[in-house]
């Protein structure tokens, strides 16, 4: 059975790092097309987190299309774990690592490199709404 | 299983201007409620807010001096056995007959309840692996504690109040307890009422939120409508209060920039949003704190509290 | 309901039949060795045909050999015993709930306050009735010889015959059961109840009990012997067996006739039982107004 956990001093709500983790293991393959998640009672009971929390957590996976509910039986992994990325995603991982490596050149710490990018974003969003 | 659509089945819990008096002293006034089934919710506040104060009215072992209470239908003027019947009580250091065997107790259990369930009673002990004939006085702080909630498990009410169930356990037999209720709810549907002043806690328990300052609610709701409904302000340090939408809640100055809480719907900050500005999603526990530091007020019985306090669907994807 | 009351007073009730046990050995014990002596003084035959006149020596041996005993001992039992049973049963039965905060526990069932109350107090009201009336048939038999000597309306020997004996006991039970609610404690309660409980006692025993009625009054001729009060005499200065004296002033005797035990046990018991069914009223009343 795939375990999930909980980090209560993350600031992530509790829902998002249940969607979080199955986006993780999908994508390291430690899930698989066809696996059953655990039912709501199972998370609920072992985390001791509201039983509402993992139906929200598991509608977002159903929504993003990564996994779905058959009655009676559960809710499966729908999405295929394949580890080679879509051709779009291979391409910007391949500007990421050379703009990471120019930035480390540069002289910017780790921390720095976070910050620049969160305030990249944030200007992007606002951007969007004006 | 997730909360109900409020449609057929009666609320949870209803209160209408909900008083209780003790001598001159309000304890608690004003309370106006209505708490879908299927919910658990979190009653915070400081102590003597009148949270047990609450709590006993909704359980039976106290009377409102004015207003109204309805558990799962049944009101102040019902029989007091039904009244009773439909709640579950897991008192602050769980209370138990210590000279009793654990045998004894769910043979009270069985006496005093029709409703009782000796087969979970039963099942849970072997879960447990505690022998039934076990003494209430050698068990330790979190084998009372599981008793306890295994009485009011097996009595199979469908609202469980408990007043701050953890606060005397160490962090294992904490998780356990949690966890019990946790999966009891998953699986039945059961409504939860959980009585804390541990903030921190709550987040991933609750999905329904009420906060309780002075004998006075001052939020309640839906956890994430209330957090929907409380965008966190990032502004500049000069920017006036009146400019600010909605309710301010807390405002914290720094050299050249303020943070401040409102309780704002999103037509309203869409309408009043300056660009200079950043609103990020308040956390559980920043909100509930901000509400329990506040001066006390009368709670603002605005369109947004009247609003979270409906019931409705609970999850509405939001994005945070 | 009915289990879980007889399970909570369940040790109470194994030490008062422990009580009611060692009572019931002192009066084998006692009373079997006073029947013998009964029998080998032939006091059977001297009492059929004479008010114990015609055998004065045989019945003071009697007395004197059995007297002190019963009275000293049980002048003990009779005055502190069954206020003791009744404050040591009724001072923790809502006061324990309260002192130890299982009435959280207890009222949240789906039983309401009103008959958990009244459940356990008919439970154990029962109870102490049945402990009450066994115990006054032990001691009754007991002192089946010794009444014959004296009767039974004098000071102690009227206190554990007949009914009084179970009313005592249940009117210091419903004292402690109201102290328990109004106090909370258990120990506190318990005293609290058992002091006003001894103050009526003795006062209606002292002051009240020997003018029930209005007591009757006779003329003896004193030269003749026999004008004595109190025990000791046999027969009375009446001249009866029975008949308890109150006072002799000359020749004019004021006494209570030996044939008003009942009516004067009824009386008493009567005062006592009123006393309980108040007591226990005002819990009760007080009880359902307490959530409201």
């Amino acid at each position: 059975m795939f375990r999930f956990r909980l980090d209560g001093s993350s600031g992530v709500p509790p829902y998002l790092q249940l969607v979080h983790q199955v986006r993780q293991s999908l994508l390291l393959g430690y899930l698989q097309e066809g696996d059953r998640l655990p039912t709501v009672k199972d998370v609920a009971g072992d985390l001791a987190i509201n039983p509402n929390t993992v139906v929200k957590a598991y509608r977002q996976l159903e929504h993003e299309g990564l996994a779905g509910g058959r009655p009676g039986q559960g809710t499966f992994i729908t999405a295929t774990s394949s580890p080679a990325l879509p051709e779009a995603q291979q391409a910007l991982r391949v500007s990421l690592e050379e703009w990471l490596r120019a930035a480390e050149e540069a002289g910017l710490s780790s921390d720095e490199i976070t910050a620049l990018i969160a305030v990249a974003r944030h200007d992007l969003k606002k951007e969007k709404v004006s | 299983m997730t909360q109900n659509d409020a449609g057929d089945s009666p609320p949870a819990l209803r209160t209408d201007q909900l008083g209780r008096r003790y001598g001159r002293v309000w304890g608690l006034r004003d309370c106006t409620l209505e708490v879908p089934a299927g919910a658990i919710v979190g009653l915070v506040g400081p102590n003597g807010a009148g949270k047990t104060t609450l709590l006993e009215m909704i359980i039976g072992l106290l009377e409102p001096t004015e207003g109204e209470l309805s558990v799962f239908g049944e009101t102040s003027h019902s029989p007091m056995a039904a009244r009773l019947a439909r709640v579950s009580y897991v008192a602050q250091d769980h209370p138990l007959y210590r000279d009793f065997s654990i045998a004894d107790m769910f043979h009270l259990g069985r006496s005093m309840n029709p409703s009782w369930d000796q087969a979970l009673a039963q099942a849970r002990m072997d879960a447990l692996d505690i022998p039934l004939k076990r003494k209430v006085k050698s068990l330790s702080g979190g084998q009372r504690a599981q008793i306890s909630l295994t009485m009011a498990l097996a009595k199979r009410a469908p609202l469980l109040v408990l007043d701050e169930p953890v606060s005397s356990l160490d962090p294992i037999a904490r998780l356990e307890f949690m966890r019990e209720v946790m999966a009891t709810a998953a699986e039945s549907g059961l409504t939860v009422l959980i009585a804390s002043h541990v903030v921190s806690e709550l987040e991933r328990l609750c999905d329904w939120l009420i906060v309780l300052t002075s004998g006075r609610v001052q939020l309640a709701g839906p956890a994430d409508d209330l957090i929907a409904a409380h965008p966190l302000l990032t502004v500049p340090r000069a920017t006036p209060d009146a400019d600010l939408p909605g309710v301010i809640i807390q405002r914290t100055d720094s050299d050249r920039h303020s943070t401040v809480l409102v309780r704002a719907d999103p037509a309203r900050l869409a309408a009043q949003q300056h660009p200079a500005w950043q609103a990020d999603p308040v956390s559980f526990e920043h909100l509930v704190l901000a509400y329990l530091q506040r001066p006390s007020a009368r709670a603002a019985t605005d369109d947004i509290a009247q609003a979270a306090a409906r019931p409705g669907p609970s999850t509405k994807a939001v994005s945070r | 309901m009915i289990w879980v009351s007889w399970r909570q007073h369940r040790g109470q009730a194994i030490s008062c039949l422990a009580v009611l046990a060692a009572l019931a050995v002192y009066a084998i014990l006692l009373g079997t060795s006073m029947r013998t002596a009964f029998g080998n003084d032939a006091l059977t035959a001297c009492l059929a045909h004479s008010q114990g006149t015609a055998c004065p020596a045989a019945v003071q041996a009697f007395t004197n050999k059995f007297g002190s005993e019963v009275n000293i001992a049980f002048w003990a039992v009779t005055l502190i015993v069954p206020g003791l049973i009744g404050v040591l049963v009724g001072g923790s039965l809502i006061a324990r709930e309260l002192e130890y905060g299982t009435w959280r526990l207890a009222w949240s069932q789906t039983v309401p306050r009103a008959r958990w109350l009244a459940v356990k107090l008919a439970l154990v009201t029962g109870g102490l009735i049945v402990l009450g009336a066994a115990m006054t048939a032990v001691i009754t038999w007991y002192r089946a010889p010794m009444d014959r000597l004296t009767g039974h309306l004098q000071h102690n020997i009227f206190d554990f015959e007949g009914l009084v004996l179970t009313a005592y006991i249940l009117c210091a039970f419903g004292f402690a059961v109201l102290a328990g609610l109004l106090l909370r404690r258990s120990i506190p309660a318990m005293v609290a109840a058992f002091i006003p409980w001894l103050a009526i006692r003795l006062v209606i025993e002292f002051v009240f009990r020997d003018h029930f009625l209005a007591p009757l009054t006779t003329t003896v001729n004193c030269m003749q012997g026999g004008c004595g009060e109190g025990i000791g005499f046999v027969p009375q200065a009446t001249g009866r067996i029975g008949d308890l004296v109150l006072s002799i002033q000359g020749n004019v005797v004021t006494y209570q006739p030996a044939d008003r035990f009942w009516t004067f046990q009824f009386i008493e018991a009567g005062i006592f039982v009123a006393l309980t069914a108040a007591a226990l009223g005002a819990t009760i009343w007080l009880l359902h107004r307490r959530a409201a």
